[in-house]
């Protein structure tokens, strides 16, 4: 999978490039629009990241251009720019997606994942990480042979740490995604905390090996310990 | 347009000058016409007389007649019989005024005519004496009336024009006079800059229009100046808020860089440091959304909206906090009460009021919200604990940005004291208010009022 990343500030795109790299993404830097038009004519991208304030070109432009080009490849905006106007502007513009910065990685990565797999389906009716298996039909958990007696709450949570499960979930997601709430004013950091601490109990508590972990700043990640 | 372009001092004088000028021809042309009246009805009223003389004369026979002629007593007139020669004074043929009698009917004619250029007043009527009817005609010369008419017209012709220089210096000099206050204030008013707020314009006389401008102005100024003062303090408190966690940033990066760790103390610092950026990031959200409501440029969503549903919404999504505290926390909200909101502000605002009243309140406390109706026609959701409440002199500053009851502990618990700020625009921006109703040592209650929905 191959990334091009079209942002000026030089610490910014080395730490997307290095992040990104990390996940086994193959990552081009551009740091101007006009670079950014040289790569996409030398080689073929999966997806392109655009910070919509560069030099010269802006980012707005530069997405226009290369829809006008016949150029498919999904876009990801990465920008400081956060109302209303600007979202809606990128995304009519052409965008697949808008992040504002500052932006928490594990975000970026689930969004990543999200637009490369846009066109596969992902309709699976059961989820399943080592012994612990969700029927999402059925509405039952089970860790091994226990069934699990969660809330509904706590189901919506599992299902969405085990769809992103091996990969990170920042408070933020799971404020937007499950509990609608945008502004990151708001404070439910403590009610997310207080479900993760009870889902932890259900699903790890009496087993041996752990399967919720807290990643200290950033969130939590639902995974095997490695052997 | 023109009149626009002057100075209010030329202006006035303008003003001043026209009103006076129309007053004083007005009062010329008065003048004019009464005198031209009263002389004119002068000068009929011995016209009259003479005719009277004259008439006599004709009736006591033509000796007194002729000796009217001679003695002067009438000097111009004339007696026609219908036949024979005319009976007229010296002075009379000398001037010509014979087509003056050229009258046929009983009444009296009067006309002015003039003769050589000189003006002539004349009586003219036939007559029935006994001896047969006779055309009698007097006359009287208008010289003293002409040049008392002229004389009046001289006199106005100077006078006007000098009364109106006088007006327009006397006028300007007194619009100097009165308008001068208003250079005094645009001056003082011109050193007022935002460092130097605290200065105010003097007030000669507080019940006049000049007292009231310049008090006006000071009413101004006092706003401003609170309004700078509030900026500086919340500018301070922001750059210090902003400042703890970079302060904490920076301590734990340089700690952590000095000490050889291992990987696992590795991740906690830099765990430590994420945590506060994270923080910061939201420090940065809340102030930037205050500043977006100062600007009025939060978009909102106006639509009906059921507040106990609301209720019971926000009260499941924090119910676990008090849960996790051993707090009670019920809805009081029996049936849909609507209003027209948004959704997304309103439900932040009871949110951090929420969030709020399960921090305040000790663990096994009880927490209500309530939604009902007032008889004025509002909505209200009322959020109450029964903590220690708030002390009365922290009553009116809790909605300032920044402020926190309790300055030592409260950044532990958790926000920035830009909570009930942002409540309060929430509430505000839906067109509500937001009340505290609290009690040392009794709880408090927060009431969002709204209007309902007709």
């Amino acid at each position: 999978m191959k990334i091009l990343a079209i942002e000026d500030e030089t610490k910014v795109a080395a730490a997307l490039k290095k992040g990104l790299e990390s996940e086994y993404y193959e990552v081009v830097l551009a740091h101007t629009g006009e670079e950014g038009f040289f790569q996409m004519n030398s080689q073929v991208f999966d997806l392109i990241i655009l910070d919509l304030m560069l030099p010269g070109r802006d980012g707005f432009e530069v997405l226009t251009t290369l829809r006008k080009r016949g150029i498919e490849t999904p876009v990801l905006i990465l920008t400081a720019l956060d109302t209303v106007e600007n979202r809606v502007r990128g995304l009519d513009s052409g965008a697949d997606d808008y992040l504002i910065k500052p932006f928490a990685f594990p975000e970026l990565l689930a969004r990543i994942r999200l637009l490369l797999r846009r066109n596969r389906s992902d309709k699976a009716l059961r989820l399943k990480l080592a012994d612990l298996e969700m029927d999402l039909v059925t509405r039952k958990v089970t860790r091994g042979e226990h069934p699990l007696d969660i809330t509904a709450k706590e189901f919506e949570l599992l299902e969405y740490l085990l769809r992103h499960q091996g990969h990170i979930v920042s408070r933020e997601m799971l404020a937007r995604d499950l509990w609608q709430v945008k502004a990151r004013s708001t404070p439910l950091d403590n009610v997310i905390d207080v479900h993760i601490a009870r889902l932890r109990r259900k699903v790890d508590g009496p087993f041996d090996s752990k399967l919720v972990k807290t990643v200290r700043g950033v969130g939590f990640v639902l995974k095997e310990d490695s052997p | 347009m023109i009149l626009k372009a002057l100075s209010v001092r030329v202006r006035l004088t303008l003003w001043y000058v026209t009103v006076l000028a129309a007053i004083i021809l007005g009062f010329a042309l008065g003048i004019y016409l009464f005198l031209q009246t009263s002389l004119l009805q002068q000068i009929d009223n011995h016209l009259t007389r003479d005719f009277a003389t004259v008439e006599r004369a004709v009736r006591q026979g033509r000796p007194a007649l002729d000796a009217l002629t001679r003695n002067g007593n009438v000097l111009l007139f004339r007696v026609e019989a219908g036949e024979g020669p005319a009976v007229e004074t010296e002075a009379w043929r000398r001037v010509g005024l014979e087509e003056a009698t050229t009258t046929g009917t009983n009444d009296a004619v009067w006309s002015s005519t003039a003769v050589d250029g000189q003006p002539y007043r004349v009586k003219a009527a036939r007559i029935d004496f006994p001896v047969g009817a006779r055309m009698i005609a007097v006359a009287h010369d208008g010289l003293t009336y002409r040049q008392s008419m002229r004389s009046l017209t001289v006199i106005l012709l100077l006078a006007i024009p000098a009364a109106l220089v006088l007006a327009v210096a006397g006028g300007y000099f007194l619009a100097g006079r009165v308008l001068s206050p208003l250079a005094t204030m645009a001056a003082t008013a011109r050193e007022i800059t935002a460092d130097r707020l605290s200065e105010r314009l003097p007030v000669s006389n507080p019940d006049d229009e000049f007292g009231r401008l310049a008090m006006a102005f000071n009413e101004t100024f006092l706003r401003l100046e609170d309004s700078f003062d509030r900026l500086h303090r919340f500018t301070a408190d922001a750059s210090h808020e902003l400042r703890t966690p970079l302060t904490a940033i920076r301590s734990v990066g340089e700690v952590g860089l000095q000490e050889a760790g291992s990987v696992s103390s590795c991740r906690e610092v830099i765990g430590s440091m994420l945590e506060e950026t994270d923080r910061l990031t939201k420090l940065v959200d809340s102030l930037l959304l205050l500043s977006r409501a100062d600007a009025r440029t939060v978009p909102l969503n106006k639509e009906k909206t059921d507040l106990a549903l609301l209720a019971t919404e926000v009260s499941d999504c924090l119910q676990v906090l008090a849960e996790e505290k051993g707090q009670t926390l019920s809805v009081v909200a029996p049936r849909p009460v609507f209003v027209v909101a948004d959704r997304t502000t309103l439900r932040q605002a009871l949110i951090n009021l929420l969030d709020n009243a399960i921090k305040y309140t000790p663990a096994n406390g009880y927490i209500q919200v309530a939604v009902e109706t007032s008889r004025g026609g509002e909505a209200i959701i009322a959020v109450s604990d029964d903590g220690p409440g708030i002390p009365a002199e922290h009553r009116s500053r809790i909605y300032e940005r920044f402020y926190r009851v309790d300055k030592g502990r409260s950044r532990e618990i958790g926000g920035a004291g830009l909570g009930l700020s942002i409540a309060q625009w929430a509430v505000n921006a839906n067109n509500g208010r937001l009340e505290l109703e609290s009690r040392d040592g009794k709880g408090s209650t927060f009431k969002i009022h709204l209007p309902l929905l007709q």
